[in-house]
């Protein structure tokens, strides 16, 4: 008999983000992939129904009249005991709002694919995560992946915690549009016999069937609110060590081993770090090492999983350094810092530290503008400049609109 | 070191796939040579219509790219015209650093498009080759009926035949890669489909010198 290593059949293909989406949801075998085009995530919808017409991917593919009916399908196929895939891009995002809270409420383990894209107005193709961050408290599992390779693998880990019967909650399996998206990579497509062990066949506990009548989502009196409420944050708090131990399980079988929560680059001897989540990472790691040769002592931590928020790692982590960056590609309107949202999470994470940073936000690549190697120096030198001085300057900077 | 930028022009939809061909079949190639190499759309540009101008790039360097994530070719070395009217209506020289080569895929000769060309004088060659005829190509608007069956938008890119350069995107590429040597002949030639039109194109080509930048 063949070893494991022996039957193993790995191949390398050159795909973009969107096509790894397509690949991963052909990988877990979906039943049901609920469709509704929008750049830049469509290019993922179009694999699969090549995949469907061509035979090599079972499932039931439905063209939607719009997001929110795209969400209310995918809601309805998760209920009746499906593994079902969906995804969208800014404004079609926010156009399937309705469905965030129901599908998370009633604890149905929906995979959503979102390649970014910046909301209206105007009409931009470019990747902000607003729209994706704009659901962040639905309850829905949420991270970002920074490279097409990282995606696949997500989007796999992303069926498995969702589905584990400590949490069945949906996820939120996100990339940049165009960063991640439509930049092409090499990606290591596994063995289905992997996939196999690694993620069983999806099966609900409470599925609609009519030889087992179960009632899903019904009205209910107020009083009854505050318990469902809590069993969902309860699941949410709760899949920490769940997520953590999949993460395990995949490097044991796939050998790639990401942190659940944080990426750290170049951070044992950091003073300054860039905090940020996405695709920037790629081209944040060229500028650091390029100021690392000048002897700058500067790092980057990528958040991978926004929701649950890793509060205390975060708090832990960022707490050894002396200023922190906060690269937010997402708009915050009027919020805490006039910036982004990752600052306000950030700060409070930080605010029991006894030993917190300094801690300023930059408003970069916005409107899904590339973040270039000389605006992560002048970032860099922003927090450099705070640090000598003990404080911070402002709180947020617009890069590219400053001295 | 070296850094290459190659920008190619074409037209949406109907020619959308020779373009798509050309950079990815130089990009395939020079990773199979060790170097470092993208190809990518224009993401402004898609989805694209039927002969809207669409542009493809590819980035060739000896070490790694640390620009993976820009949306254009600021600087390209090489432009290709896949369709000969684009030279003119668009400044697809902007940017070109001295030395360059522009090919077009035309039957007239290097010496009459020059006058369409903006800031020429930036040009190590003008390359033009008569790609249509090359690839006995029945003229690709009189089958758009044909076409729009194989060829959806970039975004949906669903073509029936996965063949690289079957069409006029051979002779292009020849051009380039004789004219330029941006990847080895012996490298590029296997994965071409239209063999024919990629070897009538080494020997049909019209290459105009201009000014040679001193090494």
């Amino acid at each position: 008999m063949a070893t494991a290593m022996e039957t193993i059949k790995k191949k390398t293909v050159r795909i973009n983000g969107c096509v790894a989406s397509a690949q991963a949801a052909k990988y877990a075998d979906v039943d049901v992939i609920a469709a509704y085009p929008i750049r830049p995530y469509t290019a993922t919808m179009m694999a699969l129904a090549q995949m469907v017409a061509n035979g090599e991917l079972d499932a039931e593919y439905i063209v939607a009249d719009s997001e929110h009916s795209q969400l209310s399908i995918a809601h309805g196929a998760s209920s009746s005991g499906a593994r079902v895939f969906t995804g969208s891009s800014g404004v079609g995002v926010q156009f399937a709002y309705e469905l965030y809270s129901p599908i998370s409420g009633s604890r149905m383990p929906v995979q959503m694919m979102i390649a970014d894209r910046t909301l209206d107005p105007p009409g931009d193709f470019g990747s902000e995560h607003t729209d994706a961050l704009s659901t962040r408290d639905m309850g829905w599992l949420m991270g970002w992946s920074c490279d097409a390779q990282e995606a696949f693998d997500n989007h796999l880990m992303a069926f498995r915690i969702g589905e584990d019967r400590r949490v069945l909650l949906p996820q939120m399996v996100c990339q940049d549009g165009f960063f991640v998206s439509h930049i092409t990579t090499d990606v290591e497509l596994p063995d289905p016999g992997q996939v196999k062990e690694f993620l069983p066949p999806y099966k609900h506990p409470y599925p609609l069937d009519p030889r087992r009548p179960v009632s899903h989502g019904p009205q209910i009196m107020p009083e009854q609110g505050p318990p469902l409420q809590l069993e969902r944050a309860r699941a949410m708090e709760g899949c920490m060590p769940v997520i953590e131990e999949i993460h395990e399980e995949f490097a044991r079988i796939f050998g790639r081993r990401y942190d659940a929560w944080l990426e750290e680059y170049k951070t044992d001897d950091a003073e300054i770090v860039f905090f940020l989540q996405g695709g920037h990472a790629v081209t944040a790691r060229f500028a650091i090492n390029h100021m690392r040769e000048k002897g700058m002592k500067v790092g980057m931590v990528r958040l991978r999983t926004i929701r649950p928020y890793p509060t205390e790692r975060v708090c832990e982590t960022l707490s050894r350094f002396k200023v922190v960056g906060v690269i937010e590609t997402n708009m915050g309107l009027g919020s805490v810092s006039s910036g982004g949202s990752l600052y306000a999470e950030a700060a409070a994470a930080l605010y029991e530290s006894p030993k917190r940073p300094l801690i300023m936000s930059f408003m970069a690549g916005m409107g899904g503008e590339a973040i270039v190697l000389k605006e992560f120096y002048w970032m860099a030198q922003k927090m450099i400049d705070a640090q000598k001085r003990g404080k911070i300057e402002k709180r947020t900077h617009w890069v590219g609109f400053e001295e | 070191m070296s850094y290459t930028e190659l920008s190619v022009w074409t037209r949406g939809i109907i020619m959308d796939k020779e373009g798509r061909d050309i950079v990815n079949s130089i990009s395939t190639s020079a990773r199979k040579e060790g170097k470092h190499a993208q190809s990518m759309e224009n993401y402004v540009d898609n989805p694209d219509r039927t002969n809207c101008p669409t542009r493809k790039y590819c980035r060739v360097s000896d070490t790694v790219l640390e620009n993976e994530l820009t949306y254009e070719n600021d600087h390209p070395n090489i432009v290709v015209l896949v369709e000969g009217t684009m030279v003119k209506g668009w400044d697809y020289m902007r940017g070109m650093p001295p030395g360059g080569t522009l090919v077009i895929n035309t039957h007239y000769t290097p010496e009459y498009m020059m006058r369409f060309v903006p800031g020429a004088d930036r040009l190590a060659q003008l390359v033009c080759v008569d790609a249509a005829k090359l690839a006995d190509h029945k003229w690709l608007y009189y089958r758009l009926g044909q076409l729009g069956l194989d060829r959806l938008s970039t975004e949906g890119a669903a073509e029936r035949s996965k063949a690289i350069a079957p069409d006029i995107a051979a002779p292009l590429i020849a051009a380039v890669v004789k004219t330029t040597g941006i990847v080895k002949m012996e490298t590029i030639q296997p994965m071409i489909a239209n063999q024919k039109a990629f070897e009538l194109a080494l020997h049909e080509l019209h290459i105009l010198p201009l000014n040679p930048v001193a090494a």
